[in-house]
């Protein structure tokens, strides 16, 4: 680094100060001329102190560049050449020139100081140094001033002598007083260093070089090793600034021509100029060569080398004198080129002037470069040599040798310039090309010499030749800055040398080094590092980014498509929970929670309450009512009736018609007609089917009427059967089952307290009618143990063994409870098979139907189980061969006080007397009394209702027999009361024990009273308006007032019903005895 | 390379683990310093270059002040202009792995971004 910069600023140093060399020098010499108008400068400068700093700076650097020149005129005058005292003389003017100025220009100095002290800061140890060979060198200044002082006043008179023109001008300067040359020369000591100072100003950056230029001055070269390259730089440098120069000059050219007119006159005024400095040297001779004395070591070391090398270097001497001459050109061209300059009208200002003035002088220089020249060389080569003894070394000598040898040589050539300046310019550009071609002799010799050295050495080589060229060109010019570039060279290519020894070592330790690790060290290739991955943005965003948060306003525009309509529900649905059932099995069918929930269920169960009682009420009621208005109108209709049948009946008390014209009803034969032995006024009637077409379709169905008969206007009930119905009957207890056994051998149920929403209705003129369907059958349902043949009776089995003989007539349900529906039902089919049933209600109905209960109705609660199955058929004794033929079962009956016994009705005339259990009790038949056996159908059994134990059989055959239970032959049997004709139905009466009613085919009615008349009847009545078909006994022995009657069933379907008059309806006192007694009799 | 110097030399090849170049004090010094010098600041394309020379800088001198011993330092700091453009910028090291490494951090505001990456090299 440092040593980068160091070279840096020894270049930019180079290029500047060159012209500050260039300046300096010529403004050395032209000083000597224009000391009058520099006079008027300075009078001016003190007239004006606003005047340009920048001139004031120049006079005094070329002042000091003057100053420093003059040193080392001197001393190289004094060791060498004693021919240039003359100079001295000069310089001693100037000096004190110098001091005078110095002291005028005080208050310059004073700012120059102060600009100083702001750099001492920096270059704190360069001031150190320079300011020790500052003065180290003032000290000799002085001396020598001393000396030449004294010399002067010796001299002088010889000098007036000889200077001409020049030195008349130098008198009148002389005039002013030797005190103001002593002041200037003190000043110029002074701006000696001061110069330095200003470079520093000038260019801060170049401390480093500054420094080291004072150096080597004081001959403290550390840094040699650069020099080389400096030397190398600077002539690369120069040559590039010539060129610039050039061409920024390019235009001024014609202005030459012009100048060349001034130029000759400066040549004139510089031959005169080196005349009167030779001659000065001359005379300064013996000073010089005393002082050279003083320093023995030095100068004889130098002589010696100088002699040692002159012989070897003669030759190249020629050459090299060439050589310099040629280099004399272009520092002429640069001279005019910055003489053209003045003449440029924009520029003319104090530095173009001082440049004028320069360039007038540059031609001066250009013949006084040789005593420059010998000066710069001589000088520093003494200090160094001073300083550093053990420095000097083959390349020192051969600088110093080569510099005397020009000095020489230019001498020579500054004596032919003397003679005629303008010739010599002109033999100069002869000389060019020649002179070019001689360099290149010489490059190729001095590479050639390099390469024996070595290849560090030849380019230092080289670059020797040419920075010594280089030198010589920057001396011509400057004066000062080229003594010292050549020092660098001499030192740089040593040191150099030496460096680049170091710089091989380090570089091949380097390499071993790199080698050894890079078998440690694996190096590859990282993965790309993303740094940064900025994606584009987009336009919008780009938009919103730029004016969506600035003082705009994003505004919305609708374009139809999102044109849509919406509608939003604001008010709240009301929505409550509501129940509801169908059908209602209360009065209460729907409800809702949210209606004071607790209230309403309160209300409910009161509400229920009610209605169920106020049901209940109705239902009796109602009834009751009914009732009443029935008979109201029953009792207006039979007193007619009455009347009208008292002829005809002469039992009769009164006849009541069951209103059978309805339409369902109409041209049906009303096949049998069945009281509830419970509820004895409710009577069951069965329609066969008609065969005639009626309005109402049910033609092929069996229907059957439930009637209550004080209300004969209209059935309770109507219950409808596909099929023919044979038989049926009443449940025990309560009448609210019908049982029925069909020709097609089923046993079906209906229950009558369904509701009638479960069963069709059927509209029928103005009156709704429900049809029942049966709630039960065993339509192949139960095939396994059905009946396979028509059912010919069905008959409840009594619960229990006594019911009491008088069970408790009630027309309201008293019996309800008791009545339970858990009983035995039997079915006796043609076959004699007799099926026990076990009836059972189900809890609950299900209205979707059963799954397993597959004749049971959907919504039906009552069933039947099969229970079990009794064959009848026995035959009859061994001793009858002729009855082979197994009995055909009419008729079922059961013996109400032991519901064991059955009795069974055969077509053999006999009666069957069986058990459920098996049992084989005494007597097994009931025969008649006539011997052998006919073959005349039993058509009716009944048993005594009063409890005694006689049954009444009917035959077909007309006769009636009186049977004992305990007795095979009949009591009492009657065969020609009928006439002959089949009895169709025996009954006996419910209200007198000893009473019963024959029915014959005829529609003969027979009363019989055992106890009045046991051989016949006691009356016979004739119906004769039509045939009757079926015939009932009603009454209730339990009421007081006992009504009883005969219901009779007519062909055309007509129902009468016949009440008994008072005669016939109450018993006698003791009847029952009479009729006991009289049993007990005929047995 | 002289007689007694052919003794096989001990290289230092792999960094003391405390001076070894860590990423994330790297990154935050990169992120102070960004933050430093750069929030509240706004795109100018005059001063970016100087701008971006002297962040390079002060991120060197903070990297330094932390200590990694024997490590070169590389500084890369650019510094661009936001106006929407999609930027992709990655970098490529040939190195030892092993030892080396690097930070980058990012700065963004409204006018630029800037991406520092520093790079650790150390020295055998």
């Amino acid at each position: 680094m440092h040593m980068e910069k160091e070279l840096k600023m020894e270049d930019t140093w180079k290029t500047r100060d060159l012209e500050k060399h260039l300046r300096g020098g010529v403004y050395d010499e032209d000083n000597i001329r224009k000391k009058d108008r520099r006079r008027r400068d300075e009078d001016g400068r003190k007239g004006r102190s606003g005047e340009s700093v920048e001139r004031r700076h120049r006079d005094r650097d070329s002042e000091a560049y003057r100053e420093r020149d003059k040193y080392r005129e001197r001393d190289s005058t004094r060791e060498r050449t004693k021919h240039r005292d003359s100079d001295k003389d000069r310089d001693h003017d100037r000096r004190r020139e110098g001091t005078r100025e110095r002291t005028m220009d005080s208050g310059e100095r004073d700012r120059e100081r102060r600009r100083e002290r702001e750099r001492a800061g920096d270059s704190s140890r360069d001031w150190d140094i320079d300011r020790g060979s500052r003065d180290r060198r003032h000290e000799r200044a002085e001396k020598e001033n001393r000396e030449r002082e004294r010399e002067r006043e010796k001299r002088r008179a010889e000098r007036d002598q000889e200077r001409g023109t020049d030195r008349d001008r130098r008198r009148e300067e002389g005039r002013e007083g030797e005190r103001e040359r002593d002041r200037e020369r003190a000043r110029e000591r002074e701006k000696d260093r001061d110069r330095e100072k200003e470079r520093d100003y000038e260019r801060r950056r170049d401390k480093d070089r500054h420094r080291e230029r004072e150096q080597g001055h004081s001959s403290k070269h550390l840094k040699e090793t650069d020099r080389y390259n400096d030397g190398l730089r600077e002539e690369y440098l120069e040559s590039k600034r010539e060129k610039e120069r050039r061409e920024r000059h390019s235009d001024r050219e014609y202005y030459r021509q012009k100048e060349d007119k001034e130029y000759r006159e400066h040549r004139r005024r510089e031959k005169e100029e080196r005349e009167r400095r030779h001659r000065e040297r001359e005379e300064h001779h013996p000073g010089e060569s005393r002082r050279h004395d003083g320093k023995p070591q030095d100068s004889e070391r130098e002589h010696r080398h100088r002699e040692h090398k002159e012989s070897e270097h003669h030759l190249s001497g020629e050459v090299e004198s060439r050589e310099r001459r040629s280099h004399s050109k272009p520092r002429e061209r640069r001279h005019r080129e910055e003489g053209d300059l003045e003449n440029g009208p924009a520029e003319v200002t104090s530095a173009n002037i001082l440049r004028l003035g320069r360039d007038r002088e540059g031609r001066e220089t250009k013949e006084k470069k040789v005593e420059n020249e010998e000066d710069e060389t001589e000088k520093p080569a003494a200090e160094d040599h001073r300083d550093e003894e053990g420095a000097d070394d083959y390349e020192e000598d051969f600088e110093d040798y080569e510099e005397d040898f020009e000095e020489l040589d230019e001498s020579d050539g500054a004596g032919d310039d003397k003679e005629d300046g303008a010739e010599e310019e002109k033999k100069e550009e002869e000389l060019s090309p020649q002179k070019r071609r001689e360099i290149e002799e010489i490059r190729r010799a001095m590479d050639a010499e390099n390469e024996r050295v070595g290849s560090g050495e030849r380019w230092r080589g080289v670059e020797e030749v040419e920075v010594s060229k280089r030198d010589h060109v920057h001396r011509a010019h400057s004066g000062v800055s080229p003594s010292k570039s050549i020092q660098h060279g001499k030192f740089i290519d040593f040191v150099a040398a030496k460096q680049r020894e170091v710089s091989k070592k380090a570089s091949s330790k380097q390499k071993k080094r790199s080698a050894e690790l890079l078998r440690l060290i694996d190096l590859d290739f990282s993965v790309s590092f993303s740094l940064l991955d900025l994606p584009p943005v987009n336009e919008y965003d780009m938009y919103i980014k730029n004016f969506g948060t600035t003082n705009t306003k994003q505004a919305y525009v609708q374009c139809n498509e999102d044109n849509t309509d919406r509608e939003t529900q604001t008010e709240e649905i009301e929505e409550s929970d509501k129940w509801t059932q169908h059908p209602g099995d209360s009065n209460v069918v729907c409800g809702g929670p949210k209606l004071t929930n607790e209230a309403s269920v309160e209300s409910m169960t009161k509400m229920s309450f009610d209605s169920q009682r106020l049901a209940a009420f109705l239902h009796s009621a109602s009834q009751v009512v009914a009732v009443l208005l029935e008979e109201d109108r029953a009792e207006k209709h039979s007193l007619r009736q009455l009347k009208s049948q008292v002829d005809s009946l002469s039992f009769s008390d009164g006849c009541l018609e069951l209103n059978t014209k309805l339409p369902f009803l109409h041209g049906r034969e009303v096949s049998l007609i069945s009281f509830s032995q419970v509820q004895r006024q409710t009577m069951l009637s069965v329609h066969s089917p008609t065969t005639k077409p009626s309005a109402v379709r049910l033609d092929s169905q069996t229907i059957l009427c439930i009637w209550n008969i004080w209300e004969p206007s209209c059935p309770q009930k109507v219950l409808v059967y596909e099929s023919e119905v044979l038989c049926c009957c009443f449940s025990p207890g309560k009448a609210t089952l019908v049982f029925a056994g069909t020709a097609v051998g089923s046993v079906v149920v209906w229950d009558l307290r369904e509701h009638s929403s479960l069963h069709y209705t059927l509209k029928i003129g103005d009156h709704d009618w429900t049809l029942r369907y049966p709630t039960f059958s065993t339509d192949a349902v139960l095939a396994a143990s059905s009946h396979f043949s028509s059912v010919r009776s069905v008959e409840p089995v009594p619960a229990n063994v006594t019911e009491g003989l008088r069970p408790e007539f009630s027309l309201l349900p008293a019996h309800e409870g008791v009545s339970g529906l858990s009983f035995q039902l039997a079915s006796l089919d043609e076959s004699g098979v007799l099926n026990l049933w076990v009836v059972v209600e189900l809890p609950k109905a299900n209205q979707a139907g059963s799954q397993t209960d597959l004749g049971l109705k959907p919504g039906g609660k009552v069933k039947l189980l099969h229970s079990s199955s009794i064959t009848t058929n026995e035959r009859l004794s061994k001793r009858e061969a002729v009855k082979t033929v197994p009995l055909r079962a009419l008729l079922l009956k059961f013996l109400p006080s032991d519901s064991n016994h059955f009795f069974i009705g055969t077509d053999m005339g006999v009666v069957t007397h069986g058990t459920r259990h098996g049992l084989n009790i005494p007597p097994k038949f009931y025969r008649p009394q006539l011997a052998g056996l006919r073959p005349v159908h039993v058509t009716s059994v009944d048993i005594s209702p009063f409890g005694e134990p006689v049954f009444l059989v009917g035959c077909a055959d007309g006769s009636v027999r009186m049977h004992s239970l305990r007795k095979e032959q009949p009591l009492m049997e009657w065969t020609g009361s009928t006439n002959g004709e089949p009895v169709v139905s025996v009954q006996w009466a419910l209200t007198r024990p000893a009473m019963f009613c024959v029915l014959d085919a005829t529609s003969n009615i027979h009363i019989w009273d055992l106890l009045e008349k046991d051989y016949e009847p006691m009356t016979t009545e004739k119906i004769r308006s039509d045939r009757v078909t079926a015939m009932a006994v009603f009454g209730d022995p339990a009421k007081q007032n006992m009504f009883s009657g005969i219901s009779l069933a007519v062909q055309s379907g007509k129902i009468e019903m016949q009440y008994f008059n008072k005669k016939w309806a109450v018993p006698t006192p003791a009847e029952l005895e009479n009729l006991q007694n009289m049993l007990h009799e005929a047995f | 390379m002289e007689g007694p110097d052919t003794v096989e030399n001990t290289y230092t090849i792999r960094p003391n683990y405390q001076h070894k170049f860590k990423a994330g004090v790297v990154k935050e010094c990169i992120r102070e310093v960004l933050r430093e010098e750069l929030s509240g600041k706004q795109y100018n394309p005059e001063e970016v270059t100087t701008m971006s020379r002297s962040l390079a800088d002060s991120i060197k001198e903070r990297i330094k002040e932390v200590g990694f011993d024997r490590y070169k330092l590389v500084v890369q700091v650019v510094i661009g202009e936001q106006r929407g453009e999609g930027v992709k910028m990655a970098a490529r090291c040939f190195w030892d792995a092993d030892t080396d490494s690097y930070a980058q951090d990012i700065f963004m505001n409204d006018s630029l971004f800037c991406v520092a990456a520093a790079f650790g090299c150390f020295y055998y």
